[in-house]
């Protein structure tokens, strides 16, 4: 009797306070988020993670495309005209001289991988009846080779040789030619073999067209080279002096610092990091930076509302479930708790197959055709920083999309919810 | 149970009103009335009557404008939703006209489900497996609410009702939707529970013949018990 009395008071007790509910209740969300996934309408499931997916490449794809801008630009300006580092005479100087010794000391600097100098030749060309006046650089083209890559990109005839004295190259922009832009200002069609006159302090020499180069850098493709020995022989004065040394370091990032080494090595020189040097090329590269930081944002809002919109009408779509398993006595929490869940599933998943798709499908094709623009050829470039941050805001996202109608619906009245009212 | 003395409910003096609009619906008007234990108490009236809305107050579902209700002595009528959720889960069982399964549980895990909110998973099954025995559906564990006939949805939901041992079971109209060999059969359950469980039963119809299957009948008419036996 005494036993039951207690029992009698136990109950009392608990109705009085009302009924405690162990941890045990939290396997409620995960119980019901398996059978939804098991058993709900694998169209609408494929459906919702699909547009996730969508929502997330939507975002990376517009900040890859204008990284891989930025970065084919960066790599374009290095590669073609001003290198890593472009080192300039002192101030009040107009060339570095003793060259030879200069190079030797900067290729000697840590972190230095080529060094090349450059003379700027004032003069002028004339091709059959046209003249121009472009940039045109005296170069020794072994030098060269290890800090451009302009060698590489001759697309008819070959590059200059250290011994080449009456040769020049000169870039596709120059050439002209049907199809190029800047044909209106070039020689219209000039190609390998035929010749040039090269107009220089009143003499005239004639060169012949040894290769034209094309690396779709269009300030790039405005140059001319000749050798330094070519220069040296029309002006003697010129030799062991240059205008800039082009200097090439084993790491892009790294400038700053082998800045602050050059500086001991060669006091008095002047050395502009590639974004110093690259001038009008670093507004666009900034404009590009501007009009993608603008689209993300964009995209983000337009992520955001999607997403939201796609789990709020799944949501909603429950009410009439949600106020059942209320009805029943499973908190509002655990309703609540089982959607947010749910939306975060989708978003993983979802991310993951915009990965994937991203990696492995729209990575890959944009390697085999590039995207073209007058700059050159332009692939995708992730920034993994960016890619994490962006899959973070799309999950956080969902699961704020899918806490605000999971949370809401808990509120209604409960007869309402079942009504779907 | 044994907390509940024989008053299970008491219900002093409830009031309801609609507002659909400008215009107020009275549904219920001052409404007493005990339910004790072991009653099978038959609740009928015409549409509008006011019946439904009486048993969502009883079930916790709603709240009533004015009046009490005493759940075993205490009132709960303006106890927090969180209090009055526990409530249902663990002292009421309520069982709706068109069912209300979860569409994505097979039948085991409907009935399954308000048990696993105390209980294990491996106990809440064996449960539920025992409640479909006992409600005629053994064998049919595994099947979708979509793949069961209504009547035996009923049962589902008669069964997730009980799973939790409730003080008392309420039941909307549950058999409105089901042809008269499935009304019969979730009747014989509703009688077999409260004349060889004790289990209490407030039960609405419609339905003439049903309305005798109880051991108490009250007959509402605009919001107000006009009958009772």
């Amino acid at each position: 009797m005494k036993s039951e009395d207690e029992a009698q008071q136990r109950e009392a007790k608990a109705l009085e306070e009302g009924p405690k509910i162990s941890i045990i209740e939290r396997k409620i969300p995960f119980f019901l988020i398996s059978r939804h996934l098991l058993r709900g309408n694998k169209w609408t499931l494929a459906l919702v993670i699909f547009l996730m997916s969508v929502a997330f490449i939507n975002l990376v794809f517009i900040n890859s495309l204008f990284n891989g801008i930025v970065e084919m630009a960066d790599e374009q300006v290095i590669a073609t005209t001003s290198g890593n580092i472009t080192m300039q005479p002192s101030r009040g100087s107009q060339y570095i001289e003793n060259t030879p010794s200069v190079i030797a000391r900067v290729r000697a600097t840590k972190g230095v991988v080529g060094a090349s100098s450059r003379s700027t030749v004032p003069a002028s060309l004339l091709y059959s009846g046209i003249e121009g006046n472009f940039q045109i650089f005296a170069v020794q083209p072994s030098g060269e080779k290890t800090t451009t890559n302009i060698y590489k990109k001759v697309m008819g005839g070959s590059y200059l040789s250290d011994s080449d004295t009456d040769s020049i190259v000169i870039g596709r922009q120059i050439a002209g030619g049907k199809g190029v832009e800047m044909n209106a200002t070039s020689f219209k069609g000039a190609k390998p073999g035929q010749n040039v006159t090269l107009l220089i302090g009143g003499q005239a020499r004639q060169f012949t067209i040894k290769g034209v180069f094309y690396t779709k850098y269009f300030e790039a493709d405005r140059q001319a080279f000749i050798t330094k020995k070519a220069l040296e022989q029309m002006m003697p004065a010129a030799a062991g002096k240059a205008s800039t040394v082009i200097i090439k370091t084993a790491k892009k990032g790294d400038e700053d610092a082998i800045i602050a080494r050059l500086k001991k090595t060669v006091p008095g020189a002047q050395f502009l990091t590639w974004k110093e040097a690259s001038g009008l090329m670093k507004s666009v590269t900034n404009s590009f930076v501007t009009i993608d930081a603008l689209l993300t944002t964009v995209s983000f809002v337009i992520a955001a509302v999607v997403i939201f919109i796609i789990v709020y009408v799944d949501i909603s779509d429950k009410r009439r479930q949600i106020g059942i398993f209320r009805a029943i006595g499973i908190k509002s929490y655990l309703v609540s708790s089982t959607y947010i869940l749910q939306s975060t599933i989708f978003s993983v998943v979802g991310v993951l197959l915009g990965s994937a798709i991203f990696f492995f499908a729209i990575i890959p094709y944009f390697h085999a055709y590039p995207f073209k623009i007058p700059l050159g050829d332009v692939t995708m470039y992730v920034n993994i920083g960016g890619f994490i941050w962006r899959a973070v805001a799309v999950i956080v996202v969902s699961i704020i999309s899918g806490m605000i109608p999971a949370i809401l619906a808990t509120r209604k009245p409960i007869l309402d919810e079942i009504a779907g009212q | 149970m044994d907390a509940f003395e024989d008053d299970i409910i008491t219900v002093k003096d409830m009031v309801k009103t609609y507002h659909l609009g400008e215009v107020e619906v009275p549904a219920l008007r001052g409404v007493s009335l005990v339910i004790k234990r072991g009653d099978f108490l038959v609740i009928t009236g015409r549409n509008g009557s006011g019946k439904s809305t009486l048993l969502h107050q009883l079930g916790l579902l709603d709240r009533p404008d004015s009046g009490e209700i005493l759940l075993g002595g205490t009132d709960v009528t303006r106890l927090h939703e969180k209090r009055r959720t526990a409530l249902r889960l663990r002292y009421l069982g309520y069982i709706f006209q068109e069912f209300a399964l979860a569409d994505e549980l097979t039948a085991l895990e409907n009935v399954m489900l308000p048990s696993m909110m105390i209980e294990s998973i491996s106990s809440s099954k064996e449960k539920a497996m025992k409640l479909l025995d006992l409600v005629g559906l053994g064998g049919l564990e595994r099947h979708q609410p979509n793949q069961l006939s209504g009547g035996e949805q009923q049962k589902v939901a008669i069964a997730r009702s009980l799973v939790n041992d409730p003080v008392v079971l309420f039941a909307d109209e549950p058999t409105a939707n089901l042809d008269s060999v499935a009304a019969a059969e979730v009747m014989s359950v509703f009688k077999q529970l409260n004349e060889e469980i004790g289990r209490t039963v407030v039960m609405i119809t419609h339905e003439q013949e049903e309305a005798h299957l109880g051991n108490r009948l009250i007959r509402l008419s605009d919001g107000e018990i006009v009958h009772e036996e």
